[in-house]
């Protein structure tokens, strides 16, 4: 009985790491610090989603949906969770001009302090589109680290983005599944 | 050029018949004003009407019966809405599976079928839409009203050209017979304004701590299979979706409009501070891309035109063949509701709240709704 649990934790772990470890043998587990500031590229509702994960992973973050460069002062990690809402612009009384503005002095704040950047898409298939394609096009080269849920990326589209930069790519099946490799993702 | 040929004796025929026929059509559209049997758990506590909470509504066709079932725990108050819409009949019938099966064991339950019970006395003109719906049980059809969206006219009217409603929202004006565009109601205003003043009573006398306004939308509405939030709940929804994930349903969170106002998920949030929640399922029958209305579009949910609408991407969930049937669509407000009082014991233990014997989501499904409802013969 023993040995059989023995091997189904053996066969977790060894899961796991095919989980985290992307296709080209990147690396993914603990390549962030904490805390993290985490933030909406496009006023998506799926950045609540991530500070739920980050909360269940037992993580150090603050959610700040229109996060300006200021909040980044003792702040290890930048989390941008990318997908436009014409909704949730709306609701913040933006509109996507100002939202990409914003995101764009929030990179530069974070480049030059040294904070690094993790992208999520969590919204899937229908979170893409031609606006926050635009977004992910624009802010996806210079993350540290990518993770997708996989519908998202139906297309191919991040994988096109993150190969010729050698960024680590980590696809899962859905939101929920993130967890682990967000945990995994820090130190 | 032919004439017809007309008498007096033809004229007086058919002015008999169209006396007949209006007749017997008034005769069947007052049975509207029958509300369908409900026949609560042995679990129930108590029964109020919303006059109880809003005096004025007494003895008018705004008022309507709240089921209270309460458990032997401390824990927090929930309110769920069904009826707000309703020509929306998930809302209905989730309401009354919860009725005639659930127990409290933690916390408070309070229940309103009908919220909006004027609704439910006439139906939209020029729909064709069916009086009522069947849902087969092992004992034969249990029978439903579907009514319609805005108060009937007969007990709200005339309509304002344009309706300025009570958080000040300038809306077209038959949005007045709206409820869900009358919160937070007015105590002097029309009845449709008393029935929201009236839930919002409710909602502050019994102390609520999380409110659910069960709905539906037509297929071609981009706010569908969704859970719109409060912002005070914004990490409540988060958790129940992720809940609801696990368990195979596709969900998407929206958040409630700021400048939005009027609607229960923004009202009952910004003037009684409660988590504010509203649910959203696929309603082929309320679409405007629907074959004809029957009782069986609303239950068996199979439209060829959604299908092929499906096929041609014009919609905002996937519609097949097999359609969505109303035991889907219930299932789904009931396993929402389940995965939110999930996330609310997570967040906020003190305020959870339990009930046994709820029909299990998976298992309406499977069985179908009539294997949870009480059998009809021994209604009236």
């Amino acid at each position: 009985m023993k040995k059989n649990c023995d091997v189904l934790v053996i066969l977790f772990w060894f899961s796991f790491a095919f989980l985290a470890m992307p296709g080209n043998g990147q690396e993914t587990v603990g390549i962030f610090e904490q805390p993290m500031l985490i933030t909406s590229a496009g006023q998506n509702a799926e950045v609540q989603i991530a500070a739920v994960l980050a909360r269940r992973a037992g993580l150090n973050y603050t959610l700040s949906k229109q996060a300006t460069g200021a909040e980044l002062e003792n702040v290890k990690t930048l989390v941008l969770v990318l997908g436009a809402s014409l909704k949730g612009l709306g609701a913040a009384g933006l509109d996507m001009d100002k939202e990409r503005d914003r995101v764009r002095a929030l990179i530069t704040a974070a480049q030059e302090t040294h904070v690094p950047l993790l992208c999520l898409h969590l919204g899937g298939e229908s979170r893409r589109g031609q606006q926050t394609d635009d977004l992910i096009a624009e802010v996806l080269p210079l993350a540290k680290m990518v993770m997708v849920v996989k519908s998202g990326n139906g297309d191919g589209f991040f994988t096109r983005l993150c190969q010729p930069k050698n960024i680590p790519l980590v696809e899962v099946e859905k939101m929920a599944d993130a967890q682990v490799p967000l945990q995994k993702a820090f130190k | 050029m032919n004439r017809i040929k007309a008498s007096e004796l033809s004229a007086a025929l058919f002015l008999i018949l169209t006396g007949i026929l209006c007749f017997i059509s008034g005769r069947s559209f007052q049975t509207m004003h029958r509300p369908e049997p409900v026949f609560p758990s042995a679990g129930l506590t108590a029964t109020h009407r919303l006059s109880d909470y809003f005096p004025p509504l007494k003895n008018t066709h705004g008022d309507t019966e709240v089921y209270i079932f309460r458990g032997t725990e401390e824990g927090g108050n929930l309110l769920v809405l069904g009826g707000t819409h309703p020509n929306e009949p998930a809302g209905l019938v989730s309401s009354v599976l919860l009725i005639e099966n659930i127990r409290g064991k933690r916390g408070n339950v309070f229940i309103v079928p009908r919220a909006n019970a004027s609704g439910f006395t006439h139906s939209d003109p020029q729909e064709g839409n069916p009086q009522r719906f069947a849902v087969p049980t092992p004992s034969g059809p249990r029978l439903f009203r579907l009514g319609s969206r805005l108060t009937n006219p007969v007990d709200q009217w005339p309509d304002p050209a344009i309706y300025i409603n009570p958080a000040r929202q300038k809306l077209s004006g038959n949005e007045v017979r709206n409820l869900n565009r009358c919160y937070p109601g007015r105590a002097d205003g029309f009845l449709t304004e008393k029935m929201a003043f009236g839930i919002m009573e409710l909602i502050r006398r019994e102390r609520i701590d999380i409110g659910i306004d069960l709905h539906e939308s037509a297929p071609e509405y981009p706010v569908i299979n969704a859970i719109v939030f409060h912002e005070n709940s914004s990490e409540l929804a988060a958790l129940a979706l992720l809940e609801l994930q696990a368990e195979g349903f596709d969900i998407r969170l929206e958040a409630s409009p700021v400048n939005l106002h009027g609607l229960s998920h923004r009202e009952w949030g910004d003037h009684a501070g409660i988590k504010a929640i509203l649910l959203e399922t696929p309603n082929a029958s309320h679409g405007r891309l629907k074959g004809k209305p029957s009782s069986s579009l609303i239950v068996d949910g199979k439209d060829k035109f959604y299908a092929k609408a499906s096929r041609l991407g014009w919609l905002f969930v996937p519609y097949g063949e097999e359609g969505i049937p109303l035991a889907l669509r219930v299932a789904r407000h009931l396993a929402a509701l389940k995965a939110l009082l999930g996330g609310l014991a997570e967040l906020e233990p003190e305020k959870a709240v339990e009930v046994e014997g709820m029909p299990p989501p998976a298992e309406v499904q499977k069985k179908g709704l009539g294997a949870f409802l009480h059998p009809p013969q021994k209604s009236g």
